[in-house]
């Protein structure tokens, strides 16, 4: 049951993805993703995030969390 | 002429007899020659009562409708023959009244004299001297004999029952006026007293005959307040005698926020008695906020500040200077070895609006980052963020007063008659009166067996599956063409809406398509769906029900998506109320508390607003949300969050997943608790400071419909500091300064700084009594009812969102195949730590799970088994009963008792959009067990140790002295 700050973190944004996936393409899905973990998260979630997405590539990600993931990281 | 036609300004330490008249035509009469004019159908006594001539009752009173039994009240109208009741008979125009001569006063005393013939005459050793309204009307009709003698049949050695802890019934004293009987009906709604038999032989009954605490008796104390002799009297009057003075204040349990008058001798609280000049509760109160406050005064009370270096060493008991040092470097020296953000804190929903402003502004300024949160984390977040997206404003859009006006009133996930019971009568009341119920809720709820009860439907949905119901709610208003287009129109976003409406008109969100989801019939929801769209005004209430599910801020949006399509915001009758759990739940969202707002909903990236506080602090701030409550712990476990400052809340009873809770607290090099008793989280901590109790300090708490109330300083804090002040003491030991001489200098800044609260002071709550945010220059005395012209969104317009059904993760499966769902129950509060310190235990001293007969015989489970409920996250150990307020598949606990550890089961499953908990869905097994389990052989041991601990530390400082 146990989970890394890292997998929680992956769980969250992939649950904020499925959650909003009737508005739009994953484009649009990705700038929902996005305001609200700019909105939201603090500094060391969103390094947690960038981090693993840098380092990882991010595999676990919903492609709409990944896209907006990146965003994130570009506007960073 | 005098004139009198305004129902709310009748003085509430007045009792004129009956209720106010709402109507609006006015009629004039003349009593005892004074001329006066009232609202139409105001009784003559009341009329009466107005103008200051007070005719003798017995019967009425009131928050009672006219009886007419006792007589007492006979008048003479000029051109009616007899002596007509005047609690019963209306106010005409041109009516001239006496209400003294000589054959009335022949009458009365022939009356009293009846009374008194069958009442003991031990006036001066009873309990009600000083407070009887026998007595006072035998003085006020002269009665100088009884002619009768007491010789003949009577009542004087009738028993009492003393079954409930709290009050006393001597039916020796009964004069039958049948007030308790109205008063459980009325004002209560629960119809537990009767009267039994018939002329000599009527007696008041409680249930079938039973005690009163065996009966259906909720021991709201309605009936004891409406008693006009000592037949009902609170145990603390007999064992204490009359107050000497008393002080308005508001209660600190649910969010229901009732005023209450605390009745003290010198710093003695005798009794609390439900203020009827109170705008939340117009009088009436519940169990355990008029008679369960004896916590405040309990031998388990914190009085000394305490330190220890490691949770395995006892308490050292010191002085505040001492203890206030040793926190401060101990935060210093982390924030120095591992960084600004390596330290954060937690307000309390349980403690004032201004010692929560406080505690945020001294993580913001102080400790300088913004990793403060709340226990609405827990709760109402979802409400916060899902009504902020749809109505722009994180809060309920009604006052309570409000449902007096509905015709439909959909409850979901709620049960109000347990958690919030004074409004839970106030709905009742609406029930009664027809308006039709509509109850979306896995369990079969007390409201739904409202005596009287009109049109109701019970929607028993699964766990987790709101949001597809409330979806096919709302495809069925527009499917059906049920929807308001003129309020869409006007009110909402036309491209916002045009989306969803083409969402919520597909096929998946039909109640055929949802039917296996819910489990309920499409056809029930269909026709519930109708009822809610075509009367006048629906309102819907909900609760935790609702938000502490992984999809909970979707359900939120769905909520306000409803009443928005069929028009039901803005105004009386009408309307999105989350029913808050703790008392200043709301207060503590509105002043900042969580991580990414400001004061005032304000965002820490908004430069604008950010700058003013900054300006005002002195300071500059962190333009990052901080961590939220979940995100504290996982980063505490990973070594990076090393000191946490709680105020009055107790994270490790009331947040899931018990064992990584304890794993994060453990993990703490600092964690100050400040409490009035040795909580479960203070068994984490290092630093013990003592809380002062709602009786002890000034302040304001602000209830669920907005509403801001004062709270009165009626003792002296225990250990002689009020929680505001403690902060302030940290504060300064920061090296950051604090300097308020009362709570109101704190109020001040706030209004200063969050817009919605500008116009609020001390000054004027006290001029008003309360006041409802926003209250500012647009709405100088509060806003009882919101969003009636615009909403404060862009363009002023509603906002439709899409709400996807998502159903969680924590499916039943073979391995855990029944659904776990957590909820309250009348008596206790939350983590029950005051109530479980009050005789409130006699009706629940332990938390038990609640199943289905099919589910209890398939594992051969009867009432009372130990059974052992497994879920992913642990394993704990409560007694059975066997119910069929359940559905098959689904379980039911309580969590009142930190020992029942039932957060060990729940998972670390959260909303998506506020990672809210999801405590009211949890896949279990169930099965006989013969012993506890091991968390809770675990929990006993640490308690004992814990509690060792804190003697030990009494114990020296006994012996130093």
């Amino acid at each position: 049951m146990h989970q890394t700050e890292q997998e929680h973190l992956i769980d969250m944004i992939n649950q904020i993805a499925v959650n909003n996936i009737s508005l739009g393409d994953d484009s649009v899905v990705a700038d929902m993703i996005a305001g609200h973990v700019k909105k939201f998260w603090p500094r060391r979630m969103k390094v947690i995030l960038n981090d693993y997405v840098i380092n990882e590539g991010g595999e676990h990600l919903h492609p709409a969390a990944l896209l907006a993931s990146k965003k994130l990281s570009k506007e960073g | 002429m005098l004139q009198y036609y305004d129902p709310n300004k009748a003085d509430p330490s007045k009792d004129y007899g009956t209720p106010a008249s709402l109507s609006e035509k006015l009629v004039t009469l003349e009593i005892d020659g004074v001329e006066t004019c009232v609202p139409e159908g105001t009784s003559v006594m009341r009329a009466a009562a107005l103008v200051d001539i007070n005719i003798p009752k017995l019967c009425a009173t009131d928050n009672l409708e006219a009886y007419g039994s006792c007589r007492l009240c006979a008048v003479q109208i000029e051109g009616r023959r007899g002596t007509p009741a005047s609690c019963t008979t209306p106010a005409e125009q041109g009516m001239k009244i006496w209400t003294q001569n000589e054959k009335l006063a022949k009458l009365r005393r022939n009356i009293m004299e009846l009374y008194i013939s069958d009442h003991p005459l031990d006036c001066l050793t009873c309990p009600a001297n000083g407070d009887c309204e026998l007595q006072d009307m035998a003085g006020a009709v002269g009665l100088r004999e009884v002619r009768y003698g007491f010789e003949g049949e009577n009542h004087l050695d009738a028993p009492k029952d003393t079954s409930n802890p709290y009050f006393t019934f001597d039916a020796s004293k009964c004069i039958v006026c049948s007030r308790c009987v109205r008063a459980c009906e009325e004002v209560q709604g629960t119809f537990a007293l009767t009267i039994d038999g018939r002329g000599f032989d009527s007696k008041v009954a409680a249930g079938q005959n039973e005690s009163f605490l065996d009966s259906e008796c909720v021991s709201c104390g309605a009936c004891v307040q409406a008693c006009p002799t000592a037949t009902l009297s609170e145990n603390s009057i007999i064992d204490l005698g009359q107050p000497e003075h008393s002080v308005v204040t508001t209660c600190a349990y649910c969010g229901v926020g009732c005023s209450f008058r605390a009745e003290m001798k010198g710093d003695q609280l005798v009794r609390m008695v439900p203020d009827k000049g109170g705008d939340a509760n117009h009088g009436h109160s519940c169990v355990k906020g008029r008679f369960a406050f004896g916590y405040a005064t309990h031998n388990d009370r914190i009085k000394t500040p305490m330190i220890r270096d490691s949770i395995d060493q006892p308490w050292k008991e010191v002085g505040w200077e001492e203890a206030i040092s040793f926190a401060a470097s101990r935060l210093k020296n982390i924030q120095a070895e591992h960084g600004r953000e390596s330290i954060g804190g937690i307000t309390s929903s349980r403690c004032t609006n201004e010692e929560t402003y406080l505690v945020q502004k001294l993580i913001r300024a102080a400790f300088g980052n913004n990793n403060t949160d709340t226990c609405a984390r827990v709760c109402h977040s979802p409400t916060g963020y899902g009504l902020k997206q749809t109505l722009g404003e994180s809060a309920g859009t009604q006052t309570f007063d409000s449902i007096m006006k509905s015709d439909c009133v959909l409850v979901i996930g709620a049960n109000p008659t347990d958690a919030h019971p004074v409004f839970g009568s106030m709905m009742r009341r609406r029930l009664r009166e027809g308006a039709s119920l509509i109850v979306a809720d896995p369990r079969e709820i007390d409201l739904l067996k409202t005596p009287h009860l009109g049109d109701s439907a019970h929607l028993p949905l699964r766990p987790g599956s709101n949001v597809a119901m409330v979806n096919a709610l709302s495809h069925v208003v527009i499917t059906e063409g049920l929807e308001d287009t003129d309020f869409i129109a006007k009110r909402c976003e036309s491209d916002a809406y045009a989306k969803w409406r083409a969402f919520i008109s597909e096929p998946r969100n039909s109640p055929e398509a949802v039917e296996e989801i819910t489990g309920v019939s499409a056809a029930a929801v269909r026709e519930a769906a109708r009822t809610f769209a075509k009367a006048p005004n629906s309102a819907i209430y909900y609760g935790l029900g609702v938000t502490e599910h992984s999809q909970g801020s979707t359900m939120v949006m769905g909520i306000a998506n409803l009443a928005l399509a069929t028009g039901n915001i803005g105004r009386d009758g009408v309307g999105v109320n989350p029913l808050r759990g703790q008392n200043n739940v709301q207060g503590s969202c509105d002043m900042g508390s969580f991580p990414h707002e400001l004061p005032g909903y304000q965002h820490v990236s908004d430069p604008i607003a950010r700058g003013r506080f900054e300006a005002a602090w002195g300071v500059s701030l962190d333009d990052e949300p901080g961590l939220r409550i979940p995100n504290m712990f996982d980063a505490a476990i990973a070594g990076q969050f090393r000191a946490l400052y709680v105020q009055g809340e107790d994270i490790a009873q009331s947040d899931p997943n018990t064992q990584h809770v304890e794993a994060a607290l453990k993990a703490l090099d600092c964690l100050i608790v400040q409490d009035i008793f040795l909580n479960e989280t203070a068994k984490f901590a290092h630093v013990l400071l003592p809380g002062s109790s709602f009786l002890e300090k000034n302040g304001t708490f602000t209830n669920a419909e907005r509403r801001i109330n004062r709270v009165r300083k009626v003792m002296p804090a225990v250990a002689g500091k009020e929680d505001w002040e403690v902060t302030v003491d940290l504060a300064n030991a920061l090296g950051y300064p604090m300097s308020y001489n009362h709570p109101s200098e704190i109020m001040d800044e706030i209004a200063s700084l969050a817009p919605s609260f500008a116009g609020v002071s001390y000054e004027k709550l006290d001029k008003h009594g309360s006041l409802q945010w926003p209250c500012n220059d647009q709405f100088p005395d509060g806003s009882p009812i919101m969003h009636m012209e615009s909403f404060p969104m862009p363009e002023g317009k509603g906002h439709f969102a899409i709400t996807e059904f998502v159903p969680t993760t924590e499916r039943a499966n073979r391995k855990f195949p029944l659904l776990l769902t957590t909820g309250r129950i009348l008596s206790q509060y939350n983590v029950g730590a005051q109530t479980r310190r009050t005789e409130n235990q006699a009706w629940h001293d332990e938390d038990i799970l609640e199943l289905h007969p099919h589910d209890a015989e398939e594992r051969g489970i009867s009432d009372g088994d130990w059974l052992g409920i497994t879920s992913r996250a642990g394993h704990t150990v409560l007694r059975a009963r066997v119910s069929v307020r359940m559905q098959p598949g689904v379980v039911y606990t309580t969590f009142h008792h930190p020992g029942s550890g039932a957060n060990v089961i729940t998972t670390n499953n959260s909303d998506w959009a506020t990672n809210c908990p999801e405590y009211k869905v949890t896949a279990v097994q169930v099965e006989k067990v013969s012993q506890p389990s091991e968390w809770q052989k675990d929990f006993v041991a640490n308690h004992h140790r814990q509690n060792k601990f804190l003697a030990e530390a009494s114990a020296v400082a006994a012996s130093d002295e």
